[in-house]
């Protein structure tokens, strides 16, 4: 069985062939290239990957994400960004994905009511469009919705049950405000120590085209690798979700320093040290290559 | 005080649950829907803020410190209703943990699962939830397995549809309905598809154990607990 790491991200230098947005973290000169990813999953022995596309959500911004899914098409699939209130989503994702190695779109917000308790019509939702265009299309929807969108998921869900979604770094709805990036370069969550998402994102497990990522525990824990703060909330998945719809991911690059790949390709079998051994195969990529249909090496 | 009959009382140790319909009723119903009403609506606007900021569940509400809110929120901790039974069940021996006035919201899935609140080694937990409105069908009634708080019951699985919990029962009711629980058994609320909120109070007690409460928890309603068995139901005296 393979071994694929499900979500991460690579980037080279902004330039004319390759334009991407620039920010504190990923300023102009860095580059994260593919060839440096390679190399950890060659080091550390995984085979595959999903490349997750940041810096920008326009076409010309995709260009260095299309270029390795070109240059390595056995070896990775895509996921794209839609520009927000793009005026008509549907000819953007479409053009990311002929046949492309796009396989889908990220998201956080999905455009409906801010309060639970107001009358939810999903077809008025901002998302609905796009919902219904990767339903068509059998996208798959990469979600990592902010806290105030949470209760808005499974509205959409009822209403597309065909559309395969996958709910980011542990199905957690990072709160406004709450973000920040720590002294190793990496995004940082702050969460509240009752983990509210049991009320909300686990609650999805009911829907079985929801899958969720094992990956993002440096963003959340409060404690260092292994994170054991965390296994808590991987038992909760599991019991909820099931091994069949949990995939491991590192979040490359920005775990490169600490702790590094490597030890994060074992941190499931840290957290989760009771699963059989098939179990723990099929969420380090047997999952990813199933629900993603990843090709065959 | 009103003690239960031996046939609550076999209820309760075989099934684990008691059903006071009407328990509050009349002046003092509408007092607790006003009450309710009046500060769920003045709570709203902070708690949807807090779930915007990822500090509060964005499935339901509690309001904050109700206790100091109303004293309706106090008045039903010891309601002669249920009251007695809670006495008799914990030996006379009883203190209020928490009260949680909770509205939740109509949603696709329920914001939990089937589980029990505690394990057997706990003293002695029970909760009383309590209808503020009518709760129908399908609107987020209670449910439990009857017998899953006994020792030897079980194993219990979580299933992904509540109603698929082998043995369980549901409970629609009146406004006003008291459902009593033993926390060791299985429960949940159930889906809420209506097209309203359920609204409902659910109040935490325990079998009085050593430094399980301190005073200085419910002090600042301590005005309203002047006889001694308030005081002792609220730890106000250590």
């Amino acid at each position: 069985m393979p071994r694929i790491d499900a979500h991460l991200h690579v980037f080279t230098k902004a330039s004319s062939e390759f334009p991407r947005e620039t920010s504190d973290i990923w300023p102009a000169e860095r580059e994260e290239p593919v060839e440096k990813l390679l190399d950890q999953m060659e080091k550390h022995q995984i085979d595959q990957a999903v490349l997750v596309q940041m810096a920008g959500a326009s076409i010309a911004n995709h260009r260095y994400l299309l270029h390795c899914l070109k240059a390595y098409p056995n070896r990775f699939l895509g996921i794209g960004l839609v520009p927000e209130g793009h005026p008509n989503p549907a000819d953007h994702m479409a053009e990311l994905t002929d046949n492309t190695g796009i396989i889908g779109f990220r998201f956080s917000t999905f455009g409906g009511p801010r309060d639970i308790f107001e009358k939810m019509d999903v077809r008025k939702f901002a998302a609905y469009p796009i919902w219904k265009f990767a339903a068509a299309r059998d996208y798959v929807l990469w979600l990592y919705p902010n806290a105030i969108n949470a209760h808005l998921l499974p509205y959409l869900i009822q209403e597309f049950p065909q559309v395969r979604v996958v709910l980011n770094h542990l199905a957690v709805c990072p709160g406004k405000g709450k973000f920040s990036w720590d002294e190793f370069g990496r995004p940082q969550i702050q969460v509240t120590g009752y983990n509210l998402t049991m009320h909300t994102t686990y609650r999805l497990a009911r829907f079985e085209n929801v899958n969720v990522h094992l990956s993002g525990q440096y963003a959340f824990s409060k404690e260092e690798f292994p994170y054991k703060d965390l296994a808590g909330w991987h038992h909760g998945l599991l019991s909820g979700f099931g091994a069949k719809r949990l995939m491991w991911a590192t979040d490359f690059p920005w775990i490169l320093e600490e702790p590094g790949y490597g030890k994060l390709t074992t941190v499931i079998e840290k957290l989760m040290p009771n699963l059989t051994e098939s179990e723990l195969a099929d969420i380090m990529g047997g999952n990813a290559k199933r629900i993603l249909r990843f090709p065959d090496l | 005080m009103i003690l239960p009959t031996p046939e609550q009382k076999e209820q309760w140790e075989e099934e684990g649950y008691l059903v006071f319909e009407d328990a509050i009723q009349g002046e003092d119903l509408n007092r607790l829907q006003s009450a309710f009403d009046y500060w769920a609506d003045a709570c709203k606007a902070e708690w949807l803020d807090r779930v915007e900021a990822g500090e509060a569940v964005a499935t339901f509400y509690d309001l904050p410190n109700p206790f100091e809110k109303d004293p309706i929120f106090i008045d039903i901790v010891d309601y002669p209703s249920y009251y007695g039974a809670l006495m008799d069940f914990t030996d006379h021996d009883l203190i209020i943990l928490a009260p949680q006035v909770r509205t939740v919201a109509p949603w696709p899935v329920s914001y939990t699962g089937w589980h029990p609140d505690v394990s057997q080694s706990n003293p002695l937990h029970i909760k009383v939830q309590i209808y503020v409105n009518d709760v129908e069908p399908g609107s987020g009634e209670f449910g439990f397995v009857p017998g899953s708080h006994k020792p030897d019951a079980g194993p219990y699985a979580r299933p992904m549809r509540q109603e698929s919990m082998p043995g369980h029962k549901t409970f629609p009711g009146k406004a006003g309905t008291a459902i009593m629980f033993n926390s060791c058994g299985w429960h949940v609320s159930m889906d809420n598809h209506s097209d309203g909120p359920r609204k409902s109070i659910i109040l935490i007690y325990e079998k009085r154990t050593p430094g399980r409460i301190g005073p200085e928890q419910f002090a600042s309603i301590s005005a309203y607990c002047q006889t001694p068995e308030r005081r002792k139901l609220f730890s106000l005296d250590g």
